[in-house]
């Protein structure tokens, strides 16, 4: 009987602060509602409402923006053909007799979509450095323009890089004389006309291709987000920060492409404009691959 | 040289938007642009606050940084202008803006942005002054005429404040300290009555 009342009393006590308490904190509620809240709490609520997410990638953008994608692609346009005038200078161009058989390389497809792939690349690389360079070139209506001309360059480039992915793609999947043609450099830095271990395509073209179609994809993706904004501001600095890094990857070996056909391997523009390699040119540049045909 | 500054008092704003009505109309803002906003926090509930916010026309603004054409200029009295003729609508400032401020029409070839439009303080632009070209592409220029911009001026509560930085920052602590609620609610004012 008295343990019964004792806890009789104890549940009547904690009912009790349990009351206490919940009143209180209606107190405390009603107080806020008449602006007991400071100003401090009232203005990190609205920061969280206007720039809340503004930190996530806002630093990491506005410096990579304002102080170094301008001077990537500087050094880029500038070392990269520094470099290739020294290596033109020392080890000289690799020229062929062109006289002789005729090998069929590139069927009339290849050649069509590869130089609309050309047109609309060197496009998109000339109007993209018009507008990373643009307060060199004043801005305005010219460099407008190149945003413009940039937009369609783009889906050309897509579709017609699509179709050399499919023409291509089982020749550019790496082999184990890759890794033969990376420890000579593929032969370049030697003046001697050895036979390189290559198939149909050596190691360095096979980068190049995979770079301009897998990065052209994410260029593409990346820059439709660019061109559309339908995205959160977050990803749309992330897409930008993408474009840009992978862009000077990009027009780097776009630049190495471009001096090894036009100036480094003579008659390699022909080709591409013909179909036909000659026959000594690629039984030493492509050694594997003129073995295999002469099976 | 004063240095020019918006403030806006959240404990008077009211969240009527008449700031915003006042700027796209007397600038004549294109539609689906605005260079000014309301933000309201606990709508409907206790604690609710308004801030009006548009350009903050920052010292050292990100969107003066990242401009790859700077087209955006920060003028002798802190006032942050983007010209135009140059801006290429590439939308960088957009992503650099803490506030959202940078705004961008619809452009008519590939529908691609056309260049940025912002808040100018009702400073117009580099345009000549009161020009025709000037009131087409940036609006009034209230700040040539001595005028405080259009949102502070219209504003019923004289909550935006608009002007010399430390001058309106000094008319704000002023209200704060005779204000008997909010902050300042509790203490011997309210105690003792004067007394």
């Amino acid at each position: 009987m008295k343990q019964k009342t004792l806890s009789m009393t104890m549940l009547v006590i904690v009912s009790l602060f349990l009351l206490a308490g919940t009143r209180l904190f209606a107190v405390e509620q009603l107080l806020r509602g008449f602006g007991a809240e400071t100003l401090t709490q009232t203005f990190s609520q609205i920061s969280q409402v206007i720039t809340g997410d503004w930190q996530r990638l806002g630093l990491e953008f506005t410096r990579l923006q304002g102080k170094i994608f301008w001077k990537l692609y500087l050094a880029a346009m500038t070392a990269v053909p520094v470099l290739f005038l020294l290596h033109y200078l020392v080890f000289g161009p690799k020229t062929f007799s062109h006289e002789g058989k005729k090998i069929a390389y590139y069927a009339s497809l290849v050649r069509l979509f590869h130089w609309l792939a050309a047109i609309s690349f060197t496009l998109l690389a000339v109007t993209g450095l018009m507008v990373i360079f643009g307060k060199y070139l004043g801005g305005g209506h010219l460099i407008m323009g190149a945003r413009l001309v940039h937009i369609p360059s783009a889906v050309v480039f897509t579709v017609s890089a699509a179709v050399l992915f499919l023409c291509w793609l089982k020749d550019m999947l790496p082999t184990g004389c890759d890794l033969e043609w990376f420890l000579i450099l593929g032969g370049y830095l030697s003046r001697k006309k050895k036979p390189v271990p290559a198939g149909k395509f050596n190691a360095g073209q096979k980068i190049w291709f995979w770079l301009a179609t897998i990065g052209g994809l994410v260029m593409a993706y990346s820059g439709y987000y660019l061109f559309a904004f339908n995205a959160d501001v977050n990803v749309l600095r992330g897409w930008a920060i993408v474009h840009n890094f992978l862009g000077v990857a990009i027009v780097t070996f776009f630049l190495i492409h471009l001096y090894m056909s036009v100036f480094v391997v003579k008659g390699s523009l022909k080709s591409m404009v013909t179909g036909f390699k000659a026959e000594d040119e690629v039984a030493i540049m492509h050694n594997r691959y003129y073995q295999r045909l002469e099976k | 040289m004063a240095r020019m500054k918006f403030l806006c008092d959240v404990e008077r704003c009211i969240d009527c938007n008449g700031c915003v009505v006042a700027c796209k109309e007397g600038n004549q803002v294109p539609v689906g642009i605005n260079r000014r906003r309301v933000v309201t926090i606990n709508a409907g509930r206790p604690g609710e606050k308004s801030i009006s916010v548009a350009c903050m026309h920052c010292s050292d603004a990100p969107c003066i940084a990242v401009c790859p054409v700077n087209a955006i200029y920060q003028r002798e009295d802190g006032i942050v202008l983007v010209n135009k003729d140059i801006c290429i609508g590439c939308g960088y400032c957009f992503m650099a803006c803490p506030f959202g401020a940078p705004q961008f029409p619809k452009g008519d070839t590939f529908g691609a942005r056309g260049a940025m439009d912002k808040c100018t303080f009702c400073a117009g632009g580099p345009a000549k002054d009161f020009s025709e070209k000037e009131r087409r592409l940036y609006g009034q220029n209230r700040i040539a005429e001595g005028k405080p911009p259009l949102c502070a001026a219209m504003c019923a509560t004289k909550a935006l404040l608009a002007g010399d930085g430390d001058v309106i920052a000094d008319i704000y602590r002023k209200r704060v300290f005779r204000r008997g609620s909010g902050a300042n609610a509790w203490g011997w004012e309210r105690a003792y009555k004067g007394r």
